[in-house]
């Protein structure tokens, strides 16, 4: 059984250069890790079967995850998440419409989650390594960095309101998280036009409530 | 068995719990415990949870009886399943020994409330109306979803305090479907 470190104080020790691979694994490395962990998931990976699909020395390996096996999935779950935090904050700042920066997010994340062989491989054959990163209080912490990131992107379309966007954030990846990990017929977050309902559905009437309302 | 199984858990915690001490508390033999859990203790656990949930649900489900206003009903399910889960010393336990074991229950959990939703939710319709163009089972898979989100998951916000629930209620909960 795995230590669970939680995915934001994984996030938070992300070196301050930006560069998420100086003293971590490279990127080479990283994906041969996720090719193992699609193939075996993760309790059947070991340092040595990375170091064999990345053919490099299991030194190198070693060296580059300095937590050991342990911290396998809790490292690459730190850059996955980067990447994806990225990929949103690239799509979020196209977007013109309030309603098309929160299907963007939704959708980039939805289709992230579904094309993760690794990340689908550990969903159906050892959820309790990933689910419990996703709630309760780790979900608590993850909703800080939701808002951090989320706020000044989506503050353009609320008025400048951050508190608002906060609130909009943070209500967005519940959303998500809700409907990806825990599927609604007819709903998949990775399918822009299901989205989109979504989203003009309950979200932006939503909004409009918010606005209204006190927030805390 | 399964009560004599939460009350061990509730005092050693789940590491410390064997199967001996349930058989014990029990008034069972070891054999008889085994031959009903061969899973042993994650089996007995697992069972545990399940039941405990069950009386968790019937709980809230109580303690919202006879509210017809949405709104209230929504602000009393949060204030309850809250406060329940804040004082509840083995969940408490698991959540930060072993959270793993509740994995099964995010997906039990959300199908039990989208079905203790929908009648109340069709009742509560009727005094005050949500948009037409919403289907009642989409509105009632929402809106558990959304309420099982912030209790398992806060956030910032402090359950006890009834505003910031209001204010969940109009915002995220009935102002989206209003």
């Amino acid at each position: 059984m795995y230590r669970l470190t939680s995915v934001t104080a994984v996030i938070s020790h992300r070196q301050p250069d930006g560069d998420d691979t100086a003293g971590g694994p490279s990127s080479h490395l990283l994906d041969a890790t996720l090719r193992c962990i699609a193939r075996w998931g993760v309790a059947k990976t070991s340092l040595d079967d990375v170091a064999r699909e990345a053919r490099v020395s299991r030194a190198t390996v070693y060296r580059s995850f300095p937590g050991g096996k342990d911290a396998l999935l809790s490292t690459v779950l730190h850059v996955e998440v980067h990447r994806l935090l990225d990929r949103i904050r690239a799509t979020v700042e196209a977007a013109d419409t309030l309603e098309d920066a929160l299907v963007a997010a939704i959708t980039e994340t939805g289709r992230t989650i579904a094309d993760h062989a690794a990340l689908q491989y550990l969903l159906a054959n050892e959820p309790e390594l990933v689910l419990p990163r996703f709630a309760f209080s780790q979900l608590d912490e993850l909703l800080v960095v939701v808002r951090a990131v989320g706020a000044p992107l989506l503050a353009r379309f609320l008025d400048s309101d951050l508190s608002a966007a906060e609130r909009v954030a943070e209500w967005v990846a519940r959303i998500t998280l809700s409907y990806t990990l825990s599927p609604a017929p007819g709903v998949s977050t990775a399918d822009e036009a299901a989205v989109r309902t979504l989203v003009k559905t309950f979200v932006l009437p939503g909004i409009a409530n918010l606005q209204g309302a006190p927030a805390k | 068995m399964l009560e004599a199984a939460y009350r061990t858990v509730a005092r050693y915690g789940i590491a410390k719990t064997t199967v001996d001490d349930i058989a014990r508390e029990a008034k069972l033999s070891r054999p008889t415990v085994y031959r009903q859990f061969p899973g042993g203790k994650d089996a007995i656990l697992r069972e545990v949870i399940g039941w405990e949930s069950g009386r968790f649900f019937g709980d809230i489900t109580r303690a919202v009886a006879g509210i017809t206003d949405l709104a209230d009903l929504l602000e009393e399910l949060i204030v309850v399943a809250g406060g329940e889960m804040q004082r509840h010393e083995v969940l408490q336990k698991i959540l930060q020994t072993e959270p793993e074991l509740l994995v099964p229950l995010l997906v039990t959990g959300l199908d039990r409330l989208i079905a203790l939703l929908k009648p109340l939710l069709l009742l509560g319709m009727q005094r005050s109306p949500i948009r037409g163009d919403i289907d009642p089972d989409l509105a009632s898979d929402y809106l558990a979803r959304m309420l099982l989100s912030v209790v398992a998951s806060p956030g910032t916000r402090d359950l006890s305090d009834r505003a910031a629930v209001r204010s969940y209620v109009g915002g995220e909960l009935l102002g989206a479907l209003r």
